[in-house]
């Protein structure tokens, strides 16, 4: 039976709708307002479980050990630093309904993003709507590209920056026909798209790229469609799908082949090539903070590698058989360290001096320190993206020999500008 | 193109095989129990780090062919007791409860064994040129191991006592009672069956593929096709539905997008669900 609304009952729903909203409101502006004196919350918005939990680990205990040092240096700005995380489950549904609880709930002020370029693509709405700015740790380069907003950062490389350094040199050094194998989600098309672009500007042919669904536990279909004349093949995969590629690329006698692999970082995250048995022996990866510390040996990698307790060979957990995923989990450590310079330079208080920090970010320069232990560091100010030294590194005896260091100086010459994204509203 | 795709064809033929090993556990689990049970990747993914683990202990990964049913086997029959056995009578309950079984083996693996993924290098490391393509041996041996536990498996079902009363408690429990089948123990035995036949899956893949706290989620769905077309609860049929579909695919993989011949599987299946909801193989089944 349909509910008829009386004068009365309508001024009572009226009233108690309107003390509601007036509630909301005034929570809103109490939280652009306040918390200038008290604790400054920062969430992080993390891969605890799922496919990425071998990363997430280490994602989760380099942000707490950064936080620690950062609270014994003072805070920022004088104010304690809280971190708040959240689980995302490496699902990009829930990890978009888990950045609304970080932001709207545990009050964060700022966010330390997902590694996961899906969760990564579906939050950086969310973080916009809701005026945070999001720090990317995944490599999709659309959230700092066609997709990214004024809130949307990165310290780290992306799979533009990733190209643009890496492919110049595999394109000089291993071959000019190349073949990419990638899975088929936002990374692996974005690395595929990416480094196609500039192998064919370098004057090179990229003779099939072949996408592989996620489900996939054989790869036979797929490595029977390489062309046989490949020179470099380009294999895009991460954890198990990764290490399943390497295992039956091997089997079926691609060592043996004349078929130079170079593959990103991702693709050896948190494995260590001893732990698949040589699988990955002689491939090339591209790396942004290179495994062994020789390759960079100063007191701040140094330091940063006895805080979070790994070997200087493997990277390897030392009270564990954990490897640590060097080139991504350093973000969730000096992104901390960028937000608290960017917060100290502009004066940040609360909430309502958001665009403050935006403009420190945007071109904001870092130095190789305690908190950027990765080395110097440019956030460029039009596309927000991180220019960063680079390195290329080789499976040689189960270990990660470092071949060349790519310098970000020589990185910029195949990054230009594509997005402006500083000249967007705040 | 024709050495890729007979090469594709024979790949599905024998991956199917494995897959039919897998497919087979659900199956008689849903055709005696009426259990859906969406822990079966996961009983798989047991099988892999068991494997995994009897290797790093003995030194021999032979030794996994025989220990790791077996465990498969008793892990089966307690889980059977303590999950299934108290919601026998509330078909719809074995999803939640499945569920969360599947959710508990994941965590429980991620804890002891780890999030990262690990490879067991193959027993047998040749390769073999076939249609041009060096085709890794322990594939073809991996083949033969499943047809041998397929077949075993079904002269077990039609020539002993047990899988007679197997059959029996399937076709008519209250009669099999009457005639004095124990069909508690039946229950039990069959569990076990379906958890061992998952983990032997699980030792013959492992050198395939990778060994990982997640491995058994992306290897289900498929077993569920598998399942559907050869028929809920059909033996022969879901052995023979999970080889035709891993050698279609394989055909079809050879001159289209591996997502359409994914596609091409659902529209198969969706075609039998709509047509023959009793299965493609109902003859098979006995």
């Amino acid at each position: 039976m349909a509910r008829k609304f009386s004068r009365r009952s309508f001024l009572h729903n009226a009233l108690a709708g309107g003390a509601a909203a007036g509630t909301a409101n005034l929570t809103i502006m109490r939280d652009l307002y306040a918390q200038s004196s008290g604790p400054i919350v920062i969430g992080h918005h993390c891969e605890l479980t799922g496919v990425f939990a071998s990363w997430g680990y280490w994602h989760d205990k380099s942000a707490k050990v950064a936080v620690d040092l950062i609270n014994k240096q003072g805070g920022i700005a004088g104010r304690k630093v809280e971190l708040a995380t959240e689980d995302t489950e490496s699902n990009p549904a829930t990890g978009a309904r888990k950045l609304r609880n970080l932001i709207q709930r545990s009050n964060a002020e700022f966010i330390i993003g997902s590694v996961h370029s899906g969760i990564m693509l579906s939050s950086l709405p969310i973080a916009t709507e809701l005026k945070t700015i999001y720090f990317s740790t995944g490599e999709s380069s659309d959230v700092t590209g066609s997709k990214g907003t004024r809130y949307s950062f990165r310290t780290g490389a992306d799979t533009y920056s990733i190209a643009a350094s890496g492919v110049p040199w595999a394109y000089e050094n291993l071959g000019k026909k190349w073949t990419m194998l990638f899975a088929d989600y936002a990374w692996g098309q974005s690395t595929a798209a990416e480094s196609k672009t500039i192998v064919e500007k370098l004057g090179g042919k990229v003779l099939a790229s072949i996408p592989v669904p996620l489900d996939t536990k054989d790869f036979v279909p797929y490595l029977a469609q390489i062309p046989a004349d490949t020179e470099v093949l380009l294999p895009a995969f991460i954890g198990p799908l990764a290490v399943a590629f390497y295992t039956q690329a091997r089997s079926m006698g691609f060592d043996k082949k004349n078929i130079k692999m170079f593959s990103q970082s991702p693709s050896i995250e948190a494995i260590s090539p001893d732990d698949i048995e040589g699988a990955a022996e002689g491939s090339y990866f591209f790396e942004t903070f290179p495994r062994m510390l020789k390759a960079k040996d100063d007191e701040f990698h140094r330091e940063h590698n006895k805080m979070v307790e790994v070997d200087d060979i493997h990277a390897r957990e030392t009270t564990s058989k954990r490897v640590m995923d060097k080139s991504h989990s350093w973000q969730c450590w000096e992104d901390l360290f960028a937000i608290k310079k960017a917060v100290e330079t502009s004066g940040y208080k609360a909430r309502k001096d958001v665009e403050g920090v935006i403009q420190a970010l945007e071109g904001m320069e870092m130095k190789n320190s305690i908190g950027h232990p990765q080395g110097d560091k440019l956030i460029r100010k039009e596309d927000h993206s991180g220019i960063i030294d680079c390195y290329i590194s080789r499976v040689e005896n189960g270990q990660l020999v470092v071949k060349k260091k790519i310098p970000k100086e020589e990185l910029v010459k195949f990054m230009p500008v594509r997005f402006n994204l500083s000249t967007m509203p705040a | 193109m024709l050495d890729t795709l007979l090469l594709l064809a024979l790949n599905g033929l024998i991956w199917g095989l494995i897959i039919a090993l897998i497919a087979l556990g659900l199956s008689i689990i849903f055709g005696l129990l009426d259990i859906i049970n969406i822990a079966h990747g996961d009983f798989f993914m047991v099988g892999t780090v068991l494997a995994w683990f009897t290797l790093n202990l003995t030194g021999n990964f032979w030794v996994a062919f025989l220990i790791v049913p077996l465990i498969g086997f008793i892990l089966g029959a307690l889980v059977q007791r303590i999950v299934i056995q108290p919601i026998r009578n509330v078909a719809a309950l074995s999803i939640v409860a499945t569920f969360g079984l599947s959710l508990i083996l994941q965590e429980v693996v991620r804890i002891t064994f780890g999030a990262t993924p690990r490879r067991i290098l193959p027993p047998i490391q040749d390769t073999v040129v076939l249609f041009g393509i060096n085709y890794d041996v322990y594939r073809i041996f991996a083949a033969f191991v499943a047809l041998v536990a397929l077949a075993g498996f079904f002269l077990f079902l039609h020539r002993t006592k047990l899988g007679t009363w197997m059959r029996a408690v399937r076709h008519d429990r209250d009669t099999a009672i009457a005639m004095g089948v124990p069909a508690q123990h039946v229950y039990i035995f069959t569990f076990g069956i379906g958890f061992a036949l998952a983990a032997l899956g699980g030792v013959v893949a492992a050198p395939i593929t990778t060994v990982e706290f997640r491995t058994g989620v992306d290897i289900l769905p498929f077993c569920f096709m598998a399942v559907i077309i050869g028929g809920l609860g059909n033996l022969p049929g879901t052995a023979a539905a999970a080889v035709l579909l891993a050698v279609l695919e394989g055909i079809i993989q050879s001159f289209a997008d591996p997502t359409v011949a994914r596609i091409s599987s659902l529209v198969l299946m969706s075609a039998v669900l709509l047509l023959r909801p009793q299965g493609l193989f109902k003859g098979l089944a006995k």
